[in-house]
């Protein structure tokens, strides 16, 4: 046993190879493994949100112009395209799904239902709104510029936080979801936009609670020059549920 | 041959030390904990990014705002009642955030790691929040939470560790306060909290979940954002020190409103044109069914959501227990040589020293052997003085085992002993087997019209407001408290280690037994508690220093005796509203006037109940008049 012990120390010694790096198998260049089979953490399940910060501007269309914590990052033209909201126009126009693209449909009160579209796409859903967000390891997949856009995803480990400390990396890790080409939206209700260029990276991380609840914790960012002034962080947090007759899909309402 | 767990322990030791990159696997680091490995780095300054609540973070929370708060109806109608000009009164000035609404509040975060400088083990995680120098410290050595009866701390006692990509964080023994600052929001101290920190580049994410079963009906989730600062933003000092805001204000006087009559409740719902239950509902605030619940709601019901629900039997306390009830005595070291001993009916508290021990209650005497087991653990000296708060079997049931098991040398030899008329001689009667014992007079008449046996009676009384003493060293006072839960009540002070033994005049565990057949009242109640705070200092941003002991519960210090002094004088005014508006007492009761409080302190059985309470206050205020 101990020569066992003292090749396996030697072989790592001459082999500094990350291990997710081999589980291609032996042999030749080791094969990358599925996103699916190599998730640090399962995101999968139903989701309710818990909407607890920001609370009247996400459980309620805001009056225009009552921008609550956004105001901390909006630039003029923001605050002037925000001024000429109308929600009548927006449904007139067939664009009543504005709050509903991927830079604000997370902040909703809704249900989330993520799964395994195959072996390398996530698929979440969300029932306000009958929104879809795909979630594409590798290259990303179509043209993009509709409310979702293009999302790439990776698993992000907690490696980068370790670097230099001497230790290997930690179980677990997050799931990291960069967003873009996404047809202009709002990120409130009340007509507050982002533009085509804006960008959202996003981490998703699952914690067990003591006592049996699991909560998904969405942290973003939103870089987004046009229309604000810093990177807009958030996170919102999502609670786990067993009970499936709770997802009610309902359409885009302008307001 | 090695067992596979050791090799397993071996092998990862040995890969650490190499410092290889095994991506997927955690190390093991020898004879740390299962969970240490460090699985992100918090160290740094970070600067907490406002794009989420920030009206309430900043100028405040809005008046009957609590939508997204789960909270039940106690901490519901504690939120309506109270008002924010509270903070006027001198010991509520300097008051510390509570743990979960610190990583909420304004201001810088410094985080750094604290290692045992021979073996680099990672001891703890220090965080020190700009806004109320709020220092955290998060144990990750595998230390155990202290005990029920230990004190609250504004910040708590936390414990860490690592699980996947998260330090998770659990906390308990916080104070009560604030879950969301300025509308009144409450936390218990019967909260836990249990934390994720993530970090993901220069972003690092908190997220708090809070268990009340005093204030809510569900876990209360948050998560705030914070930014790395390269440097340090500096600033780190909070200093507060409280003062006279308003002047001539009698001490009896506490700002709250009466259920409904919470002048400002309209105005957030006004404001933002929303239904007034819509920030008053509890959990279903927080969940995608408000919209559809709103659908049915009346300005009726949300009216009804201002006063206690009618009709209904009160709450009991939801609070744990805080004695251990395990047939044991349980030492908790208090500051100096003062000590507090748990388990047999009320606090007992011993002082140790050369002259000998000078010992406060002694418990109901079921478990007197242990509790003497006990001291002598604590001294070798003898149990020379005995002092009695109160005359209640909880108080003195010990008296007469710790007194034969006690002496009092100083009698020995003295005038009084040898030389004396034999009455006098005879009023000592074999000091050098006996403790002296000591109260106010009345605890003495009222244990003798009890027929207690004299062995159990004090003999040393005092009559008037105050009783001095020095001894090991440190000088003693006792504070006679006029008609307080009784007409024998006293407050004996050690002044050196800054500790008050209040016996049941404050507990932590219910409402205050206010025994008018024997002398108690509810005014004379609140101005012991007065006293009590006369002769406190807190430490630090409104806790520690001086130190309280209750006559039930945990070990206290100001912060939890003005919140209790707050209570009896709330529940005081709402009776005497209603005594004022010529309600009978049946009409008190049945108005719930408790309500808020009942999920703390009430109890429907037992032999003192919330009916009862509320009974003693209605009759010591009709008879006053």
């Amino acid at each position: 046993m101990k020569r066992l012990v003292a090749a396996a120390v030697l072989s790592t010694i001459s082999l500094p190879v990350p291990l997710d790096a081999q589980r291609g198998g032996r042999g030749g260049p080791p094969a990358p493994a599925a996103p699916r089979s190599a998730a640090p953490v399962d995101l999968t399940g139903q989701w309710v949100s818990l909407i607890t910060e920001e609370w009247r501007q996400r459980q309620f269309t805001g009056a225009k112009g009552d921008f609550g914590s956004l105001n901390v990052v909006l630039l003029p033209p923001a605050r002037k395209m925000a001024a000429s909201w109308d929600p009548a126009r927006d449904a007139a126009a067939g664009e009543q799904c504005k709050a509903y693209g991927a830079a604000g449909v997370m902040r909703l009160p809704t249900r989330l239902r993520v799964s395994w579209q195959d072996d390398a796409a996530l698929r979440l859903e969300t029932d306000a709104g009958t929104q879809t967000r795909l979630f594409t390891f590798g290259p990303p997949q179509g043209e993009g510029g509709d409310w979702q856009g293009l999302s790439t995803a990776s698993w992000d480990y907690p490696r980068a936080a370790l670097a230099g400390r001497g230790f290997g990396a930690a179980p677990g890790g997050s799931l990291k979801v960069i967003t873009t080409k996404m047809k202009p939206g709002y990120l409130s209700r009340n007509g507050v936009p982002y533009s085509g260029n804006a960008v959202m990276t996003e981490f998703f991380d699952r914690f067990d609670v003591p006592g049996g609840d699991s909560l998904l914790v969405v942290t973003s960012e939103i870089v987004d020059p046009e229309y604000l002034a810093t990177p807009y962080w958030t996170s919102q947090q999502f609670k786990r549920e067993t009970d499936a007759s709770r997802w009610r899909p309902t359409p885009c309402a302008a307001r | 041959m090695r067992s596979a767990r050791g090799v397993k322990v071996w092998l990862g030791a040995a890969l650490a030390a190499l410092g290889t990159t095994l991506a997927g696997q955690a190390p093991v680091i020898p004879g740390a904990p299962t969970g240490q490995a460090p699985a992100v780095d918090l160290s740094g300054y970070w600067s907490p990014a406002l794009h989420e609540d920030l009206m309430e973070r900043g100028p405040g929370a809005e008046i009957a705002d609590y939508g997204g708060f789960p909270l039940n109806e106690a901490g519901r109608l504690w939120a309506l009642s109270y008002d924010p000009s509270r903070v006027t009164l001198r010991h509520h000035q300097c008051e510390a955030y509570v743990t979960p609404y610190q990583m909420r509040a304004l201001g810088n975060f410094r985080i750094w790691e604290e290692r045992d400088p021979h073996t680099q083990r990672l001891t703890a995680i220090h965080l020190w929040a700009q806004t109320t120098e709020g220092h955290r410290v998060i144990w990750m050595d595998g230390r155990p939470h202290p005990p029920a009866w230990a004190p609250h701390t504004f910040r708590g006692f936390s414990t860490g560790r690592f699980v996947g990509n998260a330090l998770v964080v659990s906390t308990t023994h916080m104070k009560n306060g604030a879950l969301r600052r300025g509308n009144g929001a409450p936390q218990s101290d019967q909260a836990a909290l249990t934390e994720f920190f993530t970090r993901h580049g220069d972003h690092l994410t908190n997220v708090t979940v809070v268990s009340d079963p005093v204030y809510l009906t569900e876990p209360m989730v948050r998560s705030s954002d914070f930014a790395r600062q390269p440097v340090d933003p500096g600033a780190w000092l909070y200093a507060c020190d409280d003062g006279e805001q308003i002047l001539d204000r009698p001490d009896d006087a506490v700002p709250h409103y009466l259920f409904g009559k919470q002048p400002f409740v309209n105005e957030f719902s006004a404001r933002y044109k929303i239904p007034l239950a819509a920030g008053l509902l509890g959990a279903v605030t927080m969940y995608p069914e408000l919209e559809a619940r709103l659908g049915t709601s009346t300005e009726a019901e949300g009216r009804a959501l201002l006063s206690p629900a009618a009709g209904r039997a009160p709450e009991t306390s939801k609070a744990s227990d805080r004695e251990p009830r395990d047939g044991n005595i349980h030492v908790l070291p208090v500051r100096d040589n003062v000590y507090m001993l748990v388990g047999d009916g009320a606090n007992i508290v011993v002082q140790t020293g050369d002259q000998g021990a000078f010992v406060v209650d002694t418990g109901e005497g079921k478990l007197a052997d242990k509790v003497i087991a006990a001291i002598r653990s604590l001294t070798t000296k003898p149990i020379q003085f005995i002092a009695n708060t109160s005359f209640r079997g909880e108080h003195t049931g010990g008296n007469a085992r710790l007194g034969d098991a006690g002496q009092d040398p100083s009698l020995l030899g003295s005038f009084f002993v040898t030389a004396a008329p034999r009455g006098v001689t005879g009023f000592f009667s074999d000091p050098a087997a006996h403790a002296t014992m000591m109260a106010h007079v009345n605890v003495q008449v009222r244990m003798q019209a009890a027929n207690a046996p004299a062995a159990a009676v004090p003999a040393d009384t005092y009559l008037e407001d105050r009783r001095r003493k020095f001894h090991n060293g440190e000088a003693i006072e006792f504070f006679y408290q006029k008609n307080a839960v009784t007409d024998g009540d006293s407050l004996i002070h050690f002044r050196r280690a800054d500790v008050i033994v209040a016996g049941d005049i404050f507990t932590t565990t219910q409402y205050p037994v206010i025994d008018l057949k024997n002398g108690g009242s509810v005014q004379g109640e609140i101005r012991a508690l007065n006293e009590i705070l006369k002769k406190t200092v807190y430490r630090h941003q409104g806790e520690e220093g001086t130190y309280v002991v209750p006559g039930h519960g945990y070990l206290a210090d100001e912060h939890e005796v003005v919140e209790y002094r707050d209570m009896v004088v709330i529940v005081r005014d709402r009776v005497k509203a209603m005594i004022d508006a010529g309600a009978t007492l049946a009409q008190v009761k049945a108005a719930r006037l408790t309500a808020d409080y009942d999920t703390q302190y009430g109890a429907n059985t037992g032999p003192w109940t919330t009916e009862m309470f509320v009974e003693a206050v209605y009759n010591s205020l009709k008879n006053a008049r």
